[in-house]
């Protein structure tokens, strides 16, 4: 009933229109699925839990150029004030601030330097007993940092005695589920650890070790102090606000800069990943809309060289429908050759990727989806022209020309 | 067979009434041989057409075999072209992308015939019109004389009552024709019954039963069947 | 005769509306992307100081022991500890060299209407200016005494001049860094390279500093880097001393070298200074090793051009690829429904080369419309990329080579997809077409 041998051969005769077809559509499925890939790659990244009420949390940084100043008695008021505010949950001095791609990272190691021994990638982040509950983060397993944790550096030789880790790093040392307890080296500094927070990223997310994170119960004081507060959610923006104001008259002699949501944050961090995901999403629409007009030209121009014939198809008795079945399958056979020369072409174009960049390796049923998309954008691109075909008068026949 | 009464055809174009056919009327019994002749534009072609139902009439009433056509939609039609007529066109109209074989096997396919039955029946008729050696050489390989035996295989193929031929022989030379008008003959004797336009009047005169259309009407010259030969026809233009 | 031709093509195009404006369309958005990506990546990857990118050159030392490694290609660090910045800024010659690290001061004029902000601030050395093209609207740099002494001077640009004071012409004007009042002895031009190519160390694209103080700041004034500190071993420090003395690296350093017998020389200064460290118990290792990259092989070695960009430039480039076959296809469908006139004018005496002259001129009048609609594309495209990305603004711009190279590229591909079907036309014999069909 689908004319399929005829068509074949009808097709092998005519071969560079369809040639032509199939490598738009072997090429079109090679860039999509891959595209979309990559796009489902950063999507996933995005979309990934960090651990923190983004939207609840701002950071800011402040100044100070007064060097009769004492650093420390500033910072402890700075933070008071802070804690005061109406709305303010909670605030703290930190040395760095999470998701915002700049910080201090380091290895911790299971065994003292110089000592060979397994070490792990992580960002960590230092501050004093309020951190967790200013970062909005709890710890699942342990317990929080109390004021007897935190050491102030400068103040005194001590160092610091305890740390609070994200449970991929204690899984990566400890194996799963362990941990609590169990003492890492920072250089030749021990380190116990006395809670552990499921899920936590550091300062880089999108790296290799982004969710190894480790909090440390320390007070370093310098000029330049990063601060974050948590609000109520209603509050935040009206907090954000009266920030400067409130810490210049704590202190007239110092900047404040960069009152930021960490959400926006986060967001800037990522912007490269979403100026590629628009221009993989813009090159997919227009490469789709390409081919399905190069799909519709062919189309349309085929059926109008072959008005005559399909005239005298409709004059031997061929129903409307029967035209318009001719022209899809004769689409759906040039489409599946080209979509299987694309599967092909997928992969191979997905290994490349893999090997020459920081590329996730292709899934085959993103080839799969894409390539029956296509075949159904396909089709659907013949239909109008097929329609038209189907419309042409059986007269044409009996004319001369 | 074919039962025409009172047809009319109106071209309406946006400034222009045309009447193509008017109070046209015509009877054609099963087994006649009739030759269609007229002057250039008289309506032989939309006769045709109408015949073929290849295009919608404006009036009256058209039998094939007892069916009114007039009540038929698009595809009962396509279907009904399909099992009693059988076409020959004065360009072929062969599809250019199909090798012989597969254009006669065109109207079997449209039909659903079975593969093997298709094979028996398009060899039978490439054998009857002598290319039975060809069947795998495409249309713009042969002659004209050659394709319009392929042309005439198709239409033969599907075992058609009625044969609607329009200027069989106005591409070919007179040999050709000769030949195309013996295998018409012979189809005739068969049983088939066989309407062909034409405005060669010999080959007209060759037919047992002429009739003339001019300005859309019917002149019937059954009556001279039996001194056709001498009959004076008129030569379309 | 090649006006003919237009005018021929022109009312071939006219003719069948729907095809060429499908043709178009194709070739548009085909250029529209590719020429998106390519602008960024061309942005992206030109000389930023052509005319001496050649003899400016980035110094590395290889520090650490022997089995360290580093993220570079080669495990050398990217930047210097401040012990080597020093020493290799006073080894003798008249090179001009650079030691430098971004930091950053809260700016005012110590008044009370002035309200102070933060600048970024390009700790460095006389030479500076020099090697990397600064020009002075007022006043110089700081002296050679000055620099000696960590006097308190400073050199501002004109915008951040303007900004203060409401003029350029400033020299001589105090204004306080921090606490620090300082004098300003010399007023730049504006100077923003698109890339920060002498500084790849936190992003690439960075903006240029404004405001530039003596590198023997850093040690007078414990002036830190607001830049990377990277250490590759434990070690104690517990105040700025430590930081500068220890093998923490934190500096970069650049120094201009004219003649391959200047490059010579300054290797073998460096292959001796590294010995001589190697005496006080530095550079633990085997085989001494050190890199002098010029400003493109640094760019290159620092992964400015984003891989992201690189895969964009080569999925754009495929595209390309299948708006030319699609254009094909209806080139070949268009050309070949004109065989019967094709026939006519041959039978009148055209020649194929006329024909397929005729032709071609059509398929390239058609890319340079495409091409030009291409263009407001990729101007389109463009403004996306700055919206989503405004890091890029100053990358994501089309130059005149590259709106140039649109409807070149337009063209050429046109062209490209043109000529089989202008070849197969115009071997159009006379007499098929002729005949009555």
């Amino acid at each position: 009933m689908f004319e399929l041998k005829p068509t074949i051969n009808a097709l092998m005769r005519s071969k560079l229109g369809a040639i032509l077809l199939i490598l738009q559509l072997a090429i079109t499925l090679a860039i999509v699925s891959n595209a979309v890939s990559i796009i489902q790659d950063r999507l996933t990244y995005l979309n990934k839990d960090t651990g923190y009420p983004e939207a609840e949390i701002f950071k800011f940084n402040s100044l100070n150029f007064d060097k009769k100043l004492d650093l420390l008695q500033q910072v402890e008021l700075d933070e008071q004030t802070l804690r005061g505010l109406d709305g303010v949950i909670d605030a703290a001095a930190v040395s760095s601030v999470v998701l915002s791609g700049s910080g201090s990272s380091g290895g911790l190691r299971l065994k003292p330097e110089p000592q060979e021994s397994k070490s792990v990638n992580m960002g960590y982040i230092s501050g004093d007993e309020h951190l967790l509950s200013t970062l909005g983060v709890k710890v699942s397993e342990g317990r929080d940092f109390t004021a007897a944790d935190v050491v102030v550096i400068d103040e005194s030789d001590t160092q610091p005695s305890v740390v609070i880790v994200s449970r991929a790093l204690s899984d990566d040392m400890f194996g799963q589920g362990n941990g609590l307890g169990e003492t890492l080296y920072w250089g030749a500094d021990p380190l116990t650890i006395v809670g552990i927070v499921d899920t936590m990223a550091n300062q880089w997310p999108k790296s290799s070790f982004g969710t190894k994170t480790a909090l440390v119960p320390m007070v370093r004081i310098g000029n330049f102090q990063k601060f974050l507060v948590r609000t109520e959610p209603q509050a935040r923006a009206q907090v954000m606000r009266q920030i400067e104001e409130l810490m210049l008259a704590n202190h007239r002699e110092r900047v404040i800069s960069d009152v930021t949501g960490l959400d926006q944050k986060k967001a800037r961090y990522d912007a490269k990943d979403v100026l590629m995901m628009r221009m993989l999403m813009t090159l997919i629409v227009v490469l789709v809309v390409v081919t399905a007009l190069g799909v519709f030209g062919l189309s349309t121009f085929n059926i109008s060289k072959r008005t005559k014939q399909i005239g005298t198809r409709r004059a031997l008795g061929a129903r409307k429908s029967a035209i318009v079945r001719y022209f899809v399958v004769e689409n759906a056979l040039i489409c599946s050759v080209g979509l299987v020369l694309g599967g092909a072409a997928a992969v191979l174009l997905g290994q490349k990727l893999m090997n020459w960049y920081s590329v996730p390796a292709l899934g085959y049923h993103f080839i799969a989806t894409t390539a029956g998309l296509l075949l159904l954008m396909s089709l659907l691109s013949v239909l109008m022209p097929a329609l038209r075909a189907a419309n042409i008068s059986p007269s044409i026949a009996t004319r001369s020309v | 067979m074919l039962d025409m009464k009172a047809i009319s055809k109106v071209y309406q174009t946006e400034m222009v009434q045309t009447h193509a056919l008017r109070d046209f009327n015509l009877h054609v019994a099963e087994g006649e041989f009739v030759a269609v002749t007229g002057p250039s534009g008289s309506g032989k072609t939309t006769f045709l057409n109408i015949a073929g139902m290849l295009e919608p009439f404006s009036g009256g009433q058209y039998c094939l075999d007892g069916v009114d056509i007039g009540k038929l939609n698009d595809n009962a039609r396509a279907d009904l072209r399909n099992q009693k007529i059988g076409f020959i066109f004065q360009g072929f109209n062969l599809i250019p992308d199909l090798n012989l074989y597969e254009n006669v096997e065109v109207p079997l396919r449209y039909r659903g015939i079975k593969s093997a039955e298709r094979k028996r029946r398009v060899e039978e008729c490439l054998e009857l019109v002598g290319l039975a050696g060809r069947a795998k050489h495409l249309p713009q390989q042969l002659s004209g004389g050659q394709q319009q035996r392929v042309a005439i295989a198709r239409a033969l193929a599907g075992r058609p009552r009625f044969l609607l031929a329009d200027e069989p022989t106005g591409n070919l030379d007179s040999l050709m024709a000769r030949q195309v008008m013996e295998l018409l003959e012979q189809i005739n004797r068969e049983g088939a019954t066989i309407v062909m336009v034409t405005h060669d009047p010999e080959l007209a005169r060759r037919a047992p039963r002429n009739i003339q259309i001019v300005d859309g009407r019917v002149t019937d010259f059954t009556l001279y069947q039996g001194r056709s030969t001498e009959t004076p026809l008129a030569a379309g233009g | 005769m090649f006006i003919h031709y237009i005018d021929l093509a022109w009312r071939s195009l006219r003719q069948t509306p729907l095809v060429t404006f499908l043709m178009i369309l194709a070739i548009a958005i085909g250029i529209g992307v590719t020429m998106t990506t390519l602008s960024v990546y061309h942005m992206m990857s030109m000389d930023p100081i052509p005319h001496k990118s050649e003899r400016l050159f980035s110094v590395q030392l290889q520090t650490m022991d022997d089995g360290e490694t580093w993220l570079t290609p080669d495990d050398i660090p990217y930047q210097l500890t401040y012990t080597d910045a020093i020493n290799l800024d006073s080894l003798p010659g008249d090179y001009l060299r650079a030691p430098m690290l971004r930091s950053g001061f809260s700016v005012h004029l110590n008044t009370a209407a002035s309200k102070p902000f933060i600048e970024d601030t390009r700790v460095t050395g006389r030479d500076f200016f020099t090697m990397f093209d600064l020009s002075f609207l007022h006043g110089n740099v700081w002296t050679e005494e000055q620099e000696r002494d960590a006097a308190p001077v400073v050199v501002i640009d004109e915008e951040l001049a303007k900004q203060l004071f409401g003029k350029t012409d400033v020299v001589g004007e105090s204004v306080f860094l921090g606490e620090r009042r300082q004098e300003i002895v010399g007023v730049t031009k504006k100077w923003r390279p698109t890339i920060k190519f002498y500084d790849l160390n936190n992003g690439s694209f960075g903006k240029a500093e404004r405001m530039f103080v003596p590198f023997s700041h850093v040690k007078a004034y414990d002036v830190d880097t607001w830049g990377n500190t990277n250490a590759w071993k434990f070690e104690e420090t517990r105040d700025f001393n430590d930081k500068m003395n220890s093998e923490m690296v934190w500096v970069q350093f650049w120094v201009q070298l004219d003649t391959p017998q200047q490059r010579q020389a300054w290797r073998d200064m460096l292959m001796a200074y590294m010995q001589q460290q190697q005496k006080l118990g530095r550079f633990n290792r085997e085989s001494l090793q050190y890199s002098l990259q010029d400003v493109n092989d640094w760019m290159s070695y620092n992964d400015v051009i984003s891989e992201d960009n690189k895969i964009l430039v080569g999925l754009s480039f495929m595209f390309l690829a299948v708006c030319v076959a699609n254009i094909l296809g209806l080139l070949l469908a268009k050309f070949m429904r004109r065989a019967p006139d094709v026939g006519v004018r041959r039978a009148l005496g055209a020649s194929k080369r006329q024909v397929f002259y005729q032709h071609l001129v059509e398929v390239g009048v058609l890319g340079l419309l495409g091409g030009s609609l291409g263009v407001l594309f990729s101007q389109l495209g463009l403004l996306g990329v700055r919206q989503t990305y405004n890091y890029y603004a100053g990358l994501a711009n089309m130059d005149w080579m590259m709106l140039l190279s649109a409807p070149a590229l337009a063209i050429s591909a046109c062209i490209l997809a043109g000529l089989y079907p202008a070849w197969l036309v115009c071997r159009t014999t006379p007499a098929t077409h002729l005949k009555v069909q």
